[in-house]
């Protein structure tokens, strides 16, 4: 998910701190605590490289948060309903968009934020209406959207958001950008959606994800070796009336919450855009959410 | 099953792809495409460029192309390169002044009043401008700043100006140390510049008279300068900036075009003698800058001081607003300047024949005592990524415009025939530039 307060500065501190011969630099971006793990390295090295993994990862939040005036995101929704040029990264990302679209058969749809506009998760029991539901869902459909190459054409009233895969696609990205100037085993984890190059020399990486259940304590420790995790989940956010909890995944289709999905998905991939993807996509399954995963043949942990 | 089979191959399009995305991002840092190598040449530099049309009110008018382009070095300096073309023509006014009667003068060039090719007539009452003025200036410069320390950056550079008759070169060199947690920031410059004059037609004897074409050949003068500054941040929103500095400037410092009329009792010129300025000059000035911020909008106000050996004294204040929108990718900056300054010493609008004059002599009036008021707006508007590839952070397309009006102060009133013409008229110009950083 990629997130951010409105207006917030984009440039923030790094922090180190060193347990067990790893060194963690750790920063916030994306609304989420992120941390760049590398193994027995000198500080200024590790701060040299967790400057870089900040830097891309603020560089991605600014160009793609939905909460910033300035964003790329924020440009392509102030202009709907006109022609846009956009930028070979913009256009990557929704070329991306557009396969999940396909393969999860309308299920990963990027256009579905204005579902928002209905359904506020505040813990209350404000379900909206219906007929505001089915209104808005003619507003649904990345097939909606005219794109050629780097040509772009939102309808009006649509908008896109790249919260759904961005803060995955972070993760990749500084991964690929350390992949190569980082001489020692890291790991890059971005508020539990994380990738590590290889595991340390005394055993598999440990990594804490946080269970969705009311005590935050209990924390799902998991051994990563190689390879990407990601976790959805509607931990926080819902809304409960008559006894019905609705989770704040939406079906794009019907423009309501999927009923009988697991309340956390976390999935062990390759990359952390494929495990994101995943997770999301068997979240977006409801009841269907394990067989679908098993399909896949992918190392999962279901809550 | 059809439908399972599908499914299952979810995973196998998916790592497809994201693969796609990731290889695509990452062959983006090594894209083929002309454009795209440029990008990536231009990638670490931001350029600024404009080009300026100014025109004053019946007399000169030039354009102005200028790019600069600068970039961080490796290790948190910075390197930055400017280029200037002028290309200036039109009216320049000689010095001479006003007459009831037409009155010829000879161009630059002429050895004589012999061929009517090489002079120009003035009519009655006119300030007397050379029709045929042109010049074109190509200008140059660098600068390389290092860290010393984590608190002290060093700056070197050099820029040199050339035109058909002046070449001009400076090298400078400051240090500039940050205390107080960096909020303070004292700096020392000190800068170096020759030039060198070769006039058309060589360079006129002083005081010489303008008929006899009496000229030497090539000049040159130096200079030296000192600036001591202090930057303090006083707020988050606010910024204050202190500087004194110290120039001075020995050699030739005439220009060797204009002339001074000598009239008799009646206001008829009898002669036209060459300028004759002091060999040296030293300024002293003390400069304030203000700059705050506050929501969308900023705020910069300036006040100079200025004082030299010649007896010219100045003041400039300008006050600059910009105004950003809501979505800070628009912006309005009115500006307005003003500008007040003494005559020298040695400023004579004419003087009248067999009169005691002193040594020194002028009656350009650029050294007149004169007040100026420039008012200018820019609107500049950011890109951000809305042309694609081509633009980023920091591209912007930028107009400027401002107007001068400048009010030389009424000197002495003219004797019998000068009595009535308009001595001092005002001077009125305009600039339109148009600019994209980059």
């Amino acid at each position: 998910m990629l997130a951010g307060t409105k207006d917030a500065p984009l440039i923030g501190p790094l922090l180190m701190e060193e347990r067990e011969g790893v060194l963690a630099v750790r920063f916030s971006a994306m609304a989420s605590p992120c941390e760049l793990l590398l193994h027995t390295i000198d500080r200024a090295s590790a701060l040299e490289l967790g400057a870089i993994a900040a830097g891309e990862a603020w560089r991605i939040e600014k160009k793609y948060s939905r909460y910033r005036q300035d964003s790329v995101t924020a440009m392509m929704n102030g202009r709907t309903g006109s022609v846009l040029r956009v930028d070979e990264e913009t256009a990557s990302l929704l070329d991306f968009a557009a396969q999940c679209f396909e393969l999860s058969e309308g299920l990963f749809d990027i256009t579905s934020g204005v579902l928002r506009r209905a359904w506020k998760f505040d813990g209350s029991d404000r379900v909206p209406d219906a007929a505001a539901v089915e209104c808005l869902l003619s507003l649904v459909g990345f097939d909606k959207l005219h794109r050629d190459g780097t040509f772009l054409m939102i309808p009006d009233g649509m908008e896109v958001d790249f919260g759904g895969i961005g803060k995955e696609y972070a993760v990749d990205r500084v991964y690929d950008l350390l992949v190569a100037r980082c001489p020692v085993p890291f790991l890059v984890n971005f508020g539990g959606d994380l990738r590590a190059s290889r595991p340390l020399p005394h055993g598999p990486w440990k990594v804490a994800i946080e269970r969705p259940d009311s005590d935050q304590s209990a924390a799902m420790m998991l051994d990563v070796e190689y390879g990407a995790l990601a976790t959805s989940g509607d931990s926080h956010r819902f809304l409960l009336k008559n006894g019905i909890r609705y989770g704040h995944v939406l079906h794009p289709r019907t423009g309501w919450p999927v009923q009988g999905s697991p309340r956390s998905i976390t999935v062990a991939a390759s990359s952390c855009t494929e495990a994101g993807l995943l997770s999301t996509m068997a979240m977006l399954k409801g009841t269907q959410a394990q067989r679908f995963l098993e399909e896949q043949q992918v190392r999962f942990w279901l809550l | 099953m059809q439908l399972e089979a599908d499914t299952a191959g979810v995973r196998r399009k998916l790592i497809a792809a994201s693969c796609a995305l990731l290889t695509a991002a990452t062959a983006r840092g090594e894209e083929t495409s002309v454009p795209q190598k440029l990008g990536r040449l231009l990638e670490n530099w931001q350029i600024q460029s404009a080009v300026a049309y100014y025109r004053e009110d019946g007399r000169v008018q030039a354009i102005e192309p200028v790019v600069s382009a600068a970039r961080e070095t490796a290790d948190g300096g910075k390197i930055d390169f400017n280029f200037t073309f002028d290309s200036l023509s039109g009216s320049s006014p000689n010095g001479a002044s006003p007459s009831r009667a037409a009155q010829t003068f000879a161009s630059p060039s002429a050895k004589s009043f012999d061929t009517a090719r090489h002079t120009y007539t003035v009519g009655p009452g006119r300030l007397p401008v050379d029709p045929n003025y042109s010049d074109a200036r190509a200008a140059g410069g660098a600068n390389w700043t290092f860290n010393l320390s984590r608190l002290t950056q060093a700056t070197v550079g050099g820029k040199f100006s050339y035109e058909d008759d002046f070449y001009s070169a400076t090298v400078n060199a400051s240090i500039d140390h940050s205390f107080n947690d960096k909020n303070s920031t004292i700096s020392l410059g000190v800068s170096s510049e020759n030039d060198f004059l070769q006039p058309i037609g060589g360079a006129p004897v002083p005081l010489s008279d303008y008929a006899l074409f009496e000229k030497g050949g090539h000049k040159s003068k130096r200079g030296e300068g000192l600036l001591l500054g202090l930057t303090q941040v006083m707020t988050r929103s606010w910024l204050a900036q202190a500087n004194v500095s110290l120039d001075r400037f020995s050699g030739y410092l005439n220009d060797p075009y204009k002339i001074v009329s000598v009239i008799d009792g009646a206001g008829t010129p009898v002669l036209y003698v060459y300028e004759n300025r002091p060999d040296s000059r030293t300024r002293r000035s003390a400069y304030l800058e203000n700059r705050v911020a506050w929501h969308r909008s900023s705020a910069a106000l300036s006040l100079r001081y200025m004082t030299d050996t010649w007896g010219v004294r100045s003041d400039t204040a300008q006050v600059r607003l910009r105004w950003w929108n809501a979505a800070r990718d628009q912006y309005v900056e009115p500006t307005v300047r003003w500008y007040r300054q003494s005559a020298a010493d040695f400023y004579r609008p004419w003087i009248v024949n067999n009169e005691a004059q002193g040594p020194y002599l002028s009656a350009d009036s650029r050294l007149a005592a004169f007040h100026a008021l420039t008012y200018g707006v820019k609107y500049g508007v950011k890109l951000n990524d809305r042309l694609g590839w081509f633009a980023r952070e920091g591209t912007e397309f930028n107009l400027r415009l401002e107007y001068y009006q400048q009010t030389i102060q009424d000197g002495p009133a003219g004797p019998g025939g000068l009595s009535g013409l308009d001595l001092y008229p005002r001077l009125k110009a305009v600039l339109f530039q148009f600019g994209f950083n980059y």
